[in-house]
């Protein structure tokens, strides 16, 4: 290192092994922080768990022709709120019929297939609300192919109500570890600038400003919390990729591992980094001035 | 030029000493001895700006420390190098971080100058390849000797030492002398607070002047005149 010496970073400077220490503890805290972020960020907490349960079956007429039935499904995926539409026709929904009730295939000897075909519709789990619900059901209901629509819409607000409910429990989690990692933060700055109290009181006393050291310390601990936030959830992002690549099945309840890359996680991310940075230099600033004005 | 005006001190319920007029003239080494309790080390806290007196005024190069400008009072701060008689804050540390703490307190010192001056002046106050050991560890005269080594390192204008002399030792004496002579020789100001002075330095020195309990000696320096004393 060369350069004159700067009162930036100073307790890495006085301090070092203690601070090494405290940052692994950190960064690692900030992996599974992240991990858990980008995964309720790509589920929205239980909605993807949610609109991937559940579905709008919408049934057509018997007469409906196949080719017009298909063109019809198109259409409804059109819709913003639809994520996918797919036709069943009356061939596929006799099989499916089957498999779920087997033993019944006496039922089609006497007039043919008594089942027609339907066009099943998942929700996006961004658009999993009564409102876009309703609007796909009218839509539905208007098309004159269309001979019945199922959409559980008398269960659906309860469902809604509990996935919130469930939601704001999930954030509510994270946020209770975002807060511990403030206040265990706090301790450690406490701890941390009692220990170089002395050494604080040697600068003090060859004239550099008190104030100076709090701010100097305090921008210090948020650019330090910024960029183990960043790199935290970084790493916790990988580690979330690698888990949805190995293990498909979490897509359904998390999501696909494309989405980590959207702009808008990304931007979440620095969000979060931001908050981590402001925490970061409250906890040392508190931590400073609980150390000077003596033990609580 | 340090100037005390007046000065006064209260503590533990009684008045240590007041009324006293002090004038420490600039490039020159100062003695100041005075019984136990006498209040040496409140006296050197007053002069660096550290602790407002109870009476008087400190006035440096004109400029009040107490009255004044916040600044100029960092600023002479900034400008002072001082060695206690002790710290116990200081005992986790190791010779190394007292160099490394002196750096950051001067701002100036670059980490390359630092690491070669850090290892001439270890070695000029007898404590060669000491960066790593532990304060705990040395001896009061160790401490003393490696703590004044640190503060040279910032090249302090004026240097307050407590307590220094006596605990380095008879055999530093003589390496003690000849430093604080020859800082004084380059334009720097030394003031020594002491039980005592060693019986060669006040040879040396001649007859102090009584200021209230204290007795304030000029060490002569080779090739400078006189500039001030004990008002």
């Amino acid at each position: 290192m060369s350069g004159q010496p700067s009162l930036w970073w100073i307790d890495w400077r006085l301090s070092r092994p203690p601070l090494v220490r405290e940052t692994i503890g950190r960064f690692l805290f900030f992996c599974l922080l992240g991990f858990a972020l980008l995964s309720l960020l790509l589920s929205g907490g239980v909605r993807r768990f949610l609109s991937d349960r559940y579905t709008i079956t919408a049934v057509l007429r018997a007469e409906v022709p196949s080719a017009e039935a298909e063109g019809l499904a198109r259409k409804v995926a059109a819709l913003p709120p639809v994520r996918s539409a797919a036709y069943r026709d009356p061939e596929a929904a006799w099989k499916e019929f089957l498999r779920a009730y087997p033993g019944l295939d006496p039922l089609r000897g006497a007039g043919g297939n008594p089942l027609p075909g339907y066009i099943e519709l998942r929700i996006r789990p961004d658009r999993l609300t009564g409102a876009d619900v309703d609007l796909v059901v009218s839509a539905l209901r208007s098309v004159p192919h269309v001979e019945q629509v199922l959409a559980g819409e008398e269960g659906l607000p309860r469902l809604l109500r509990a996935g919130r409910l469930a939601s704001w429990v999930c954030w509510g989690i994270f946020g209770a570890f975002f807060a511990g990692f403030f206040l265990v933060g706090r301790l450690q700055e406490r701890a941390r600038a009692v220990a170089l109290a002395g050494d604080f009181a040697f600068l003090a006393e060859r004239g550099v400003p008190a104030g100076r050291l709090a701010f100097l310390r305090a921008a210090a601990a948020a650019v330090s919390g910024f960029l183990l936030a960043a790199a935290g959830t970084a790493a916790g992002g990988g580690a979330l990729f690698l888990s949805l690549r190995k293990f498909p099945f979490l897509e359904g309840v998390i999501g696909s591992p494309s989405d980590l890359l959207l702009p808008r996680t990304a931007a979440a991310v620095a969000l979060f980094s931001c908050g981590a940075a402001l925490l970061s230099a409250a906890a040392s600033l508190l931590g400073w001035r609980a150390a000077r004005s003596g033990p609580e | 030029m340090i100037e005390g005006f007046r000065l006064g001190a209260f503590s533990r319920g009684t008045t240590l000493w007041d009324g006293l007029d002090f004038a420490f003239g600039d490039a020159a080494a100062w003695f100041v001895t005075g019984p136990p309790s006498s209040g040496k080390t409140l006296l050197l806290s007053i002069l660096r700006g550290e602790r407002r007196p109870d009476a008087g005024d400190v006035v440096v190069s004109g400029e009040s420390l107490y009255r004044g400008n916040a600044a100029l009072t960092r600023a002479w701060r900034a400008s002072c190098g001082h060695v206690p008689e002790q710290t116990v804050a200081d005992a986790r540390l190791t010779v190394g971080d007292l160099f490394r703490r002196s750096a950051l307190a001067g701002g100036g010192v670059r980490e390359s100058d630092r690491k070669d001056r850090t290892d001439r002046l270890l070695e000029m106050v007898g404590l060669p390849g000491a960066l790593e050991w532990r304060i705990a560890e040395l001896s009061i005269s160790e401490r003393g000797r490696a703590r004044l080594a640190a503060e040279l390192l910032r090249g302090p204008k004026v240097l307050f030492c407590d307590g220094l002399v006596a605990g380095a030792g008879v055999p530093f004496r003589e390496m003690l002398w000849g430093l604080f002579r020859a800082l004084a020789r380059e334009g720097n100001t030394v003031v020594l607070a002491e039980r005592r002075i060693p019986e060669r330095w006040a040879l040396a020195a001649g007859d102090p002047e009584p200021v209230g309990p204290f007795r304030v000696y000029r060490l002569p320096v080779p090739g400078a005149g006189v500039k001030g004393g004990p008002g």
